[in-house]
């Protein structure tokens, strides 16, 4: 591309052979420059605002991370290194490895397992659908995207509400639990089975809407010469579609993850997850609990890293995936 | 796929009732709820016990709720009105112009989409701190642009990229400068993408909880997100009230997203794959 730009200069610059340097020559030296500045121009404000707020907060939180910060800190704003501390403190402490992580990294890959699954049932479906079915099957799915995460965690407290819900109101009648006794909220593992559903009935959509849009793009001939093959449904779809749509799935995969792994609404809004039962704490809530409720700044900083090393992890494997896909291709 | 068998007829009526139960229960509890007058003792009854604008009411005189969203909407608008500004010039620069580092500019916008913004809450809080932008809701836009940019640049990059050259090229050669250009011929050729995104930085700054929630203090500067939340503490779980503000917070996204689903998914799919 540079190459390119730089060959294309001198044409454009018309510098007749026998005056050097004229004012003409200078003019179109300058609307070369004006021309190779224009991109950035344009890119300038964009720039400058990820760079302000997306950029040098994350070198902040780094830099946070190796203080001890509180609020003498914060008022004064004077810095307090104290080196590696708050990393030894937390990643020697048997709550990160029993509690937190498996929290965190258990429950994403629960709920991304069932988000693609789900949501390329339902992309499958619709396919099969006939046209007012599908637009009513596809309009339905679109108000479960669009249900905010604040208001869908709400709802989902409430269906599961312990004495007044619809879950265990059912069950009462049925007489299976005693309401009374019963909080599906205290216990871990019915904590987050309800944060699962939660969060995969949020991000199916996205994976259904996406992955119906990628098999439209596969051509008529291979499934039907597959079918002449006697290959079954079965056969026809991990044979011809996965591996035609390979990039698709990558691609709602490695979202689902990213987004699965740094949930905070979906668990800070439910009863308890906001540390009063620190058995449900996952890295983002841990994070924003040790910082403003508990003014350990540098501390909450530490785990922030921590999560997004993780996260930066998974993009690499993201990016490297995307372009190795892109060599097959 | 026309030799569809009554048993397999079944199966596919089986499947879009799961699919709609599931899908739309939760839709369906909330705004229920939010009519149903005994909503708090309601247990498992699937039809509400009547119909009340009751709880409605006494979220708005009650919970202040009316500034709650007036301040979302703000918020929203505010957002909308920067991203698109700042996304349009950053997505011609990288879909129209070639020059040196343009692909490690994009691949810097698509990773930067990854850093999760709940680590930036601590630096974001305290660097807001010390421009005095706590408590207001300008500082709370700001965020929301940076938010909101790396996702509009590349959904637009796709849409200018789509306009033939030529089309500029014809322009250029009818005398037009590059701003008469960009106004009169790109301007109105992108336009659909511009609202695409616009719906989208919306949706993300109205749904935005945690920056919400840290930034403000007064209880008059909340967004409807955050003075639901504070609402339902207070009150001690007024569910029916609860469920009223949830379905006033619901309903807007839910319009922008039937309006806009096919170009949304779409540009989804193209910004990822790209």
């Amino acid at each position: 591309m540079a190459a390119e730009l730089t060959r294309k200069d001198p044409e454009r610059a018309p510098a007749p052979a026998g005056a050097p340097a004229g004012p003409r020559a200078a003019a179109a030296r300058r609307a070369a420059r004006l021309r190779a500045l224009r991109p950035w121009l344009l890119l300038a404000p964009a720039l400058a605002v990820l760079a302000v707020l997306l950029f040098w907060p994350l070198v902040r939180v780094l830099l946070l991370s190796f203080q001890d910060y509180g609020l003498r800190q914060i008022n004064t704003g004077e810095s307090n290194y104290i080196g590696l501390g708050n990393y030894r403190e937390i990643l020697g402490d048997s709550f990160l490895w029993r509690t937190v992580l498996p929290n965190t990294v258990l429950f994403a890959v629960v709920c991304v397992l069932a988000t693609v699954v789900v949501g390329t049932l339902v992309a499958l479906l619709l396919q099969r659908l006939g046209r007012v079915w599908r637009i009513i099957c596809s309009s339905v799915v679109m108000m479960a995207w669009a249900m905010p995460a604040v208001t869908g965690t709400y709802v989902w407290v409430w269906i599961f509400d312990p004495l007044n819900g619809v879950v265990s109101g059912g069950l009462d009648g049925l007489g299976a639990i005693e309401p009374r006794e019963t909080n599906w909220f205290t216990d871990r593992w019915s904590f987050y089975a309800i944060a699962a559903l939660n969060v995969v009935h949020h991000g199916f959509p996205f994976v259904a809407i996406t992955v119906y849009a990628a098999l439209l793009t596969i051509p008529r001939e291979l499934p039907e010469a597959a079918l002449m093959d006697g290959a079954n449904a079965w056969q026809r779809f991990w044979n011809v579609t996965v591996p035609t749509i390979r990039p698709v799935f990558l691609v709602v995969t490695i979202l689902s993850t990213i987004w699965d792994f740094k949930v905070f609404a979906q668990i800070y809004l439910m009863p308890g997850g906001a540390g009063s039962n620190p058995e449900v704490l996952n890295l983002g809530v841990w994070s924003y609990i040790q910082s403003f409720s508990r003014n350990q700044y540098g501390m909450g900083s530490a785990i922030a890293v921590l999560l997004t090393l993780l996260l930066l992890g998974i993009t690499v494997a993201y990016v490297r995936a995307l372009s190795n896909e892109r060599d097959h291709l | 796929m026309n030799r569809t068998s009554t048993a397999g007829r079944l199966w596919l009526g089986v499947a879009v009732a799961a699919l709609l139960c599931f899908t739309l229960f939760p839709v369906y509890w909330m705004v229920s709820s939010a009519f149903d007058p005994g909503a708090d003792h309601r247990g498992s009854a699937v039809l509400p016990s009547g119909f009340t604008l009751d709880h409605f009411r006494y979220v708005f005189d009650t919970g202040e709720f009316g500034q709650y969203l007036v301040n979302s909407a703000l918020v929203g608008v505010g957002t909308v009105l920067l991203s698109g500004a700042l996304a349009l010039f950053a997505a011609i620069a990288v879909a129209r112009f070639q020059f040196r580092l343009r692909t490690k500019v994009l691949v810097m916008i698509l990773v930067v989409q990854m850093v999760p913004l709940e680590a930036l809450v601590i630096p974001l809080f305290l660097q807001m701190r010390s421009l005095e932008l706590l408590n207001s809701l300008l500082g709370l836009t700001i965020v929301y642009l940076a938010f909101s940019l790396p996702f509009a640049i590349w959904t637009l990059r796709g849409f200018v990229a789509t306009v033939p050259k030529e089309v500029e090229e014809a322009a250029y050669l009818d005398g037009c400068g590059w701003w008469r250009m960009f106004s009169s011929v790109l301007l109105p050729l992108v336009a659909p993408g511009l609202v695409a995104t616009s719906i989208f930085a919306f949706i993300v700054a109205w749904n935005e909880f945690v920056f919400a929630f840290v930034f403000m203090q007064d209880d008059s500067k909340y967004t409807a997100a955050v003075g639901l939340h504070r609402f339902f503490g207070q009150y001690s779980t007024d569910w029916g009230a609860v469920m009223a503000g949830s379905t006033l917070i619901t309903l807007p996204v839910l319009v922008f997203f039937v309006l806009v689903q096919r170009r949304l998914a779409g540009g989804l799919a193209a910004g990822a794959i790209r």
